[in-house]
């Protein structure tokens, strides 16, 4: 599109003006005749019982300038990230200074996210808030594998959180094994259920895998709550171990990390370990995914996702791959889930409902599936974000809600919606999602 | 296993989905070098047969013998490793990965060193120069034509001993299906790749075979040399006048 749309610039971008105009014109008019009513005027019983009514057109012309601004704005927006053929009226400069973004935007927020601890030092709020948006991350990459690269759809995923978690609630409270003895358990044994629940839903596809794997995620919890003598029922685990750094306490203690250093003791010092921890954490699931898409199995995963028959013709055992991307998925959510029980010290099924899985398949589906940065930015803005409308009380679940329907009106592929080919031959080049069509994937 | 002994050998075959028996006792011969065209109209098993060879559906009785090792009831993927390779019915190709890595997930089932592959990959572009250009874009983005190089690409890569091709010209423009049939030529006489390719388009499929099959009702009622059977009037009036497709 690029020289014959250039080309046609300067009349067309006109054009496009007065579109935008008209239309925002026409949004106004309808808001005007809505609102004219029902803000304009406003009527209410009067004292002696009969009805008084008295004009509000300050707040009428306000809404009405809202709607006709806020139509320009959201037109604008549209056609910036709208279909390639569309009329562009963004200048070119501004589009690749948001290319230029675009491409920085991973490193500059890793780096960001190293230097949160040190400059969020004393702000305790911002450091737990940035520690749970982390384990969202990395709860995303892992389920990424399963959905986003090999195209299985896991409405169950907290159950493998959950695994992790009371594996290492339990390892650590009955025999004592430390953090960093129990957290590869805790993989392995939340990768042997990924393997359990792959075999009988090998067949399955879409909504079918969709409807089994959300019964045993189910199932999960419904164990954890009734195996009373095991995992304490609804009352939990507590007293679970914190992590130590390679044996050494973060505590107050003689023999504590700032005892030994000869630093003053702090709690906070603790927070930044848990920090950096799950960082590194994340940071692992993110390298072995990225690793795993340029081996043959990761291909694999992705192709399975395009092609079952297609595969099984170029000789890929499906059984095998479909087994390895629901283990390796589920061993980053057992990580993720010891993790999660250390931090808190304190574990119960309410912990893992379903409302985690679906919060996790959101992050991944809205951060556009099998991109590794987009579930990154789309846990930022699901956690995040929804600590940020706190303010708004009980409007906090319109306001995310409806951002949500935009974001999926906007980019029904996810915030990041093409996807880094894995084999190149001459020259690498991100293929863009607008010239594939909808609904692969 | 004597030079003279088939590459592929199928004794009769038997396949069923359900109830329906789509094969009722085939057999069919494939030497070493030759093309081999099965021809027949629709639903008389072709697709099956093909289908049955790679062990889906499973063959219910009779024998497949690939270069003399019994292949029936393999697992699919195995059957794939033997470097039997197949460009399914409706190309099936990955559309939201790139021709290169359609490419190399042809490649991935064999074990070969990086140059074999490189020469392999060097010969699917010299047949199909269009793949070249378009080696970064989307497998979805191709034209069906560009599709079905790249499936016949993909299967290339495994540096198949049998290529089996199904309905390769299927709802391509004539002057691209010749294009498609030009390649499977100039593989079978300059790399002696052995070819089994399953056409609805008789006319194309018989002058490029060395010998056809034609399939009816899920039996091989006819066979011989592809001239002779461009020759005979059944198969004239069932396929090439009466039957033939635009």
């Amino acid at each position: 599109m690029t020289t014959s749309a250039l080309e046609k610039k300067p009349a067309s971008r006109a054009s496009g003006a007065a579109f935008i105009l008209k239309k925002a014109t026409i949004s106004a008019l309808v808001a005007l005749v809505l609102f004219s009513l029902m803000i304009g005027v406003r009527t209410e019983a009067g004292p002696q019982g009969g009805l008084i009514y008295w004009t509000r057109f300050g707040d009428l012309a306000a809404i009405v300038a809202a709607v006709f601004g806020g139509s320009i704005v959201i037109e604008l927006l549209r056609q910036w990230w709208g279909p390639a053929d569309k009329v562009r009226v963004v200048p070119p400069a501004v589009q690749n200074a948001l290319s230029l973004a675009g491409r920085l935007i991973a490193p500059a927020l890793l780096i960001f996210t190293f230097l949160v601890p040190v400059i969020f030092y004393d702000q305790r709020y911002i450091l737990d808030l940035a520690i749970l948006v982390l384990t969202y991350v990395m709860l995303g990459w892992g389920l990424n594998v399963v959905v986003g690269l090999a195209g299985l759809l896991d409405l169950g995923y907290v159950a493998f959180y959950a695994v992790g978690a009371y594996s290492y609630a339990l390892l650590a409270t009955n025999f004592g094994l430390s953090f960093w003895v129990c957290l590869p358990l805790a993989g392995i044994l939340a990768a042997f259920w990924g393997v359990l629940l792959g075999f009988p839903v090998l067949r399955l596809r879409g909504d079918y895998l969709a409807i089994v794997t959300l019964a045993f995620g189910e199932i999960i919890r419904l164990v954890i709550i009734n195996w009373q003598s095991l995992t304490g029922g609804p009352n939990g685990i507590s007293g679970i171990p914190r992590p130590t750094l390679f044996g050494i306490p973060l505590s107050p203690g003689e023999d504590g990390l700032a005892a030994r250093l000869g630093i003053e003791f702090s709690p906070t010092h603790r927070i930044v370990f848990l920090f950096y921890l799950i960082l590194a954490m994340a940071l692992l699931t993110n390298w072995v995914t990225i690793r795993l898409r340029r081996l043959p199995i990761g291909r694999a995963w992705e192709a399975l996702r395009e092609d079952e028959v297609a595969c099984r013709a170029l000789g890929i055992n499906t059984t095998t791959t479909k087994l390895t991307a629901f283990a390796t998925g589920a061993m980053f959510g057992g990580f993720a889930g010891a993790f999660f029980a250390t931090r808190q010290g304190f574990i119960s099924p309410e912990s893992f409902t379903f409302q985690e899985s679906a919060l996790v398949l959101a992050i991944v589906v809205l951060g556009g599936m099998g991109s590794q940065l987009g579930v990154a930015l789309a846990a930022l803005a699901m956690i995040g974000g929804f600590e940020l409308f706190r303010g708004l009380d009980q409007y906090r679940m319109l306001v995310f809600g409806m951002a949500m329907v935009l974001l999926m009106i906007w980019r029904p592929r996810g915030l990041i919606g093409h996807r880094a080919p894995t084999v190149y031959l001459e020259r690498n080049q991100a293929i863009s999602s607008d010239l594939v069509k909808e609904g692969h994937g | 296993m004597t030079s003279t002994s088939p590459l592929l050998a199928i004794r009769g075959l038997r396949a069923a989905y359900g109830k329906i028996e789509a094969l009722k006792g085939v057999d069919l011969e494939i030497n070493a070098g030759e093309i081999v065209a099965l021809i027949g109209a629709n639903g008389a098993g072709k697709s099956t047969l093909m289908m049955t060879i790679f062990g889906k559906p499973r063959a219910r009785a009779g024998a497949i013998e690939f270069d003399g090792d019994d292949i029936t009831g393999v697992p699919t993927h195995e059957i794939a490793r033997l470097r039997i390779a197949q460009s399914p019915e409706g190309r099936r190709i990955f559309p939201r990965m790139s021709v290169a890595e359609n490419l190399q997930m042809g490649a991935d089932v064999t074990e070969c060193s990086e140059a074999e592959r490189a020469a392999v990959l060097e010969r699917v572009f010299t047949l199909f120069p269009r793949l070249k250009e378009r080696v970064n874009q989307r497998g979805g983005t191709l034209s069906g034509g560009e599709q079905q190089m790249l499936a016949i690409g993909r299967a290339l890569m495994s540096r198949p001993r049998l290529l089996m091709l199904d309905e390769p010209s299927l709802g391509l423009a004539p002057l691209i299906a010749r294009q498609i049939f030009d390649a499977i030529r100039t593989l079978n006489r300059q790399d002696g790749l052995t070819v089994l390719i399953v056409e609805q388009n008789a006319n194309h499929a018989l002058k490029l075979a060395h010998r056809g099959y034609v399939m009816v009702n899920g039996l091989i009622t006819l066979s011989g040399t592809g001239g002779e059977l461009l020759q005979r009037p059944e198969i004239r009036a069932a396929y090439l006048e009466g039957g033939r497709r635009g």
